[in-house]
């Protein structure tokens, strides 16, 4: 709300053709310290995230607390969520022993969705996963746990099986070698932060920059004239329809980390595939 | 297509207010995760996952097992309903292979009974047929004996006369009767 005002006071229909900031972080940082705590900053963005885990739990306790063998529709839902985390993701993709790692799967997929689920919610409008902070904090962690995972089920004979799958000529043994290291111990990261982070950012560009040019040709109808108003409509009703779609990406971009994150785990404990 | 018009449009935005330096910078820094962003989000996440590990797994787990309780002793239930239906049922089919099999029986004895009336009437009227043609033949044969016996004396008579008449003497009456018999055996024994 507080950024829609904001954008909507500096824009100038007149002179421009859409709302959008003079330079895009003005859409992503939000450094200043509503207050501090032990001289920690606390801000806007700080705040969301806090209120990520807040809803996250949220749902979590009020989606299961009642234990109850016929469960209420949310329950339900809620149930077939988690379910599905478990059976198709981590037992589905690793195997057996992924249940072990599903606690660290699921509370991955709803952190994820509903930091991305901010993105569309009024009044907040942004999400923290267009911060490279949380994506990238999530992808190391998934790294850490997959190579964990690779060493203890195998030792040291697990760096040799993921960096030359069998049936390698040995003539291409090092410039196989050069490939899979370079791809599993910095392209795969790098990837996982950066789709996660590139999704969220160009939806919240987008949207923001629609809505906004939307909302203000509509506010100063009178004062650009009916052209750029019929425009400035124009870019609204897409910005309505992108904001569909982002619903779509939100919980696409969510599985999709949860999934390669599992891929990741399931390559290191079984290397033949 | 319009994302890319939008990014054209804001990029010719960009280079008249800020330098060139500048806009590379705040692009550059979106990419470098801010340090109070960060440490708020490992601290989020892992409330979050040790929430889901201490608290949301075991209940979800305890939550399932109940289903799981409840559902094996709705089925259980069913089973016993399901064996006590195909008893009941299998009570009263043999009822009725009961009911069928008496009725069956009873037809049987009836037809047997009807059988053996029909036999003894039939045996009763033979032997009834029997006795008739056996009285009627003693009878003939009685009749003939009899028959027999008058001729036998009326011949004998007739005869005596006859030699009375022409002998002229008449011989005692005993004798006269010896004589004749003798003659007729005789002459039964010719013929």
């Amino acid at each position: 709300m507080e950024q829609l005002i904001l954008a909507s006071e500096e824009c100038d229909l007149v002179e421009n053709s859409v709302c959008a900031p003079a330079d895009v972080a003005e859409l992503f940082e939000f450094r200043t310290p509503i207050f501090e705590i032990l001289g920690f900053p606390i801000t806007r963005t700080v705040v969301v995230i806090f209120l990520t885990a807040a809803v996250v739990i949220g749902l979590l306790f009020f989606g299961l607390r009642k234990k109850a063998v016929q469960p209420g529709k949310f329950q339900t839902a809620m149930e077939g969520l988690i379910g599905f985390i478990r059976d198709e993701v981590a037992v589905g993709i690793i195997g057996p022993d992924g249940i072990r790692y599903f606690p660290y799967l699921l509370s991955l997929f709803l952190f994820i969705l509903v930091a991305n689920a901010f993105e569309v919610m009024p009044f907040i409008n942004f999400p923290v996963t267009s911060r490279m902070a949380i994506p990238l904090f999530l992808a190391l962690l998934t790294y850490v746990i997959f190579i964990a995972a690779g060493l203890r089920r195998q030792g040291f004979r697990y760096i040799g099986d993921i960096l030359w799958p069998p049936g390698v000529p040995v003539a291409l043994k090092p410039l196989v070698g050069i490939i899979e290291f370079f791809s599993i111990f910095f392209v795969r990261p790098f990837s996982l932060a950066v789709r996660l982070f590139a999704n969220l950012v160009a939806g919240h560009v987008m949207l923001s920059i629609l809505l906004v040019t939307g909302l203000v040709s509509f506010l100063t109808i009178g004062e650009i004239g009916l052209i750029k108003s019929a425009f400035g409509i124009a870019w609204w009703l897409l910005g309505l329809a992108i904001y569909m779609f982002e619903v779509i990406v939100i919980l696409l971009q969510a599985y999709i980390f949860t999934l390669l994150s599992a891929v990741y785990i399931e390559t290191s404990l079984h290397p033949q595939h | 297509m319009y994302v890319l018009l939008t990014k054209a449009y804001y990029l010719l935005q960009e280079v008249e207010p800020i330098s060139e330096e500048g806009a590379e910078e705040s692009g550059a820094a979106l990419l470098l995760p801010a340090a109070e962003e960060l440490i708020a989000g490992i601290i989020a996440f892992s409330i979050v996952f040790f929430f889901v590990w201490k608290w949301g797994i075991p209940v979800l787990n305890t939550a399932l097992e109940a289903r799981q309780q409840a559902i094996n002793s709705q089925l259980e239930a069913a089973e016993a309903a399901k064996v006590e239906a195909e008893s009941l049922l299998a009570d009263y089919e043999r009822q009725v292979a009961n009911a069928k099999a008496e009725a069956t029986q009873i037809v049987e004895d009836a037809r047997g009974a009807a059988d053996e009336v029909k036999t003894g009437i039939v045996e009763r009227a033979e032997a009834e047929a029997e006795q008739i043609k056996e009285r009627a033949q003693d009878e003939l044969l009685a009749e003939r004996e009899r028959v027999a016996g008058e001729l036998r004396r009326q011949v004998a008579d007739l005869s005596l006369d006859v030699a009375e008449r022409v002998v002229g003497l008449s011989l005692d009456d005993e004798s006269q009767r010896e004589l004749v018999d003798r003659y007729i055996d005789e002459l039964g024994g010719v013929s």
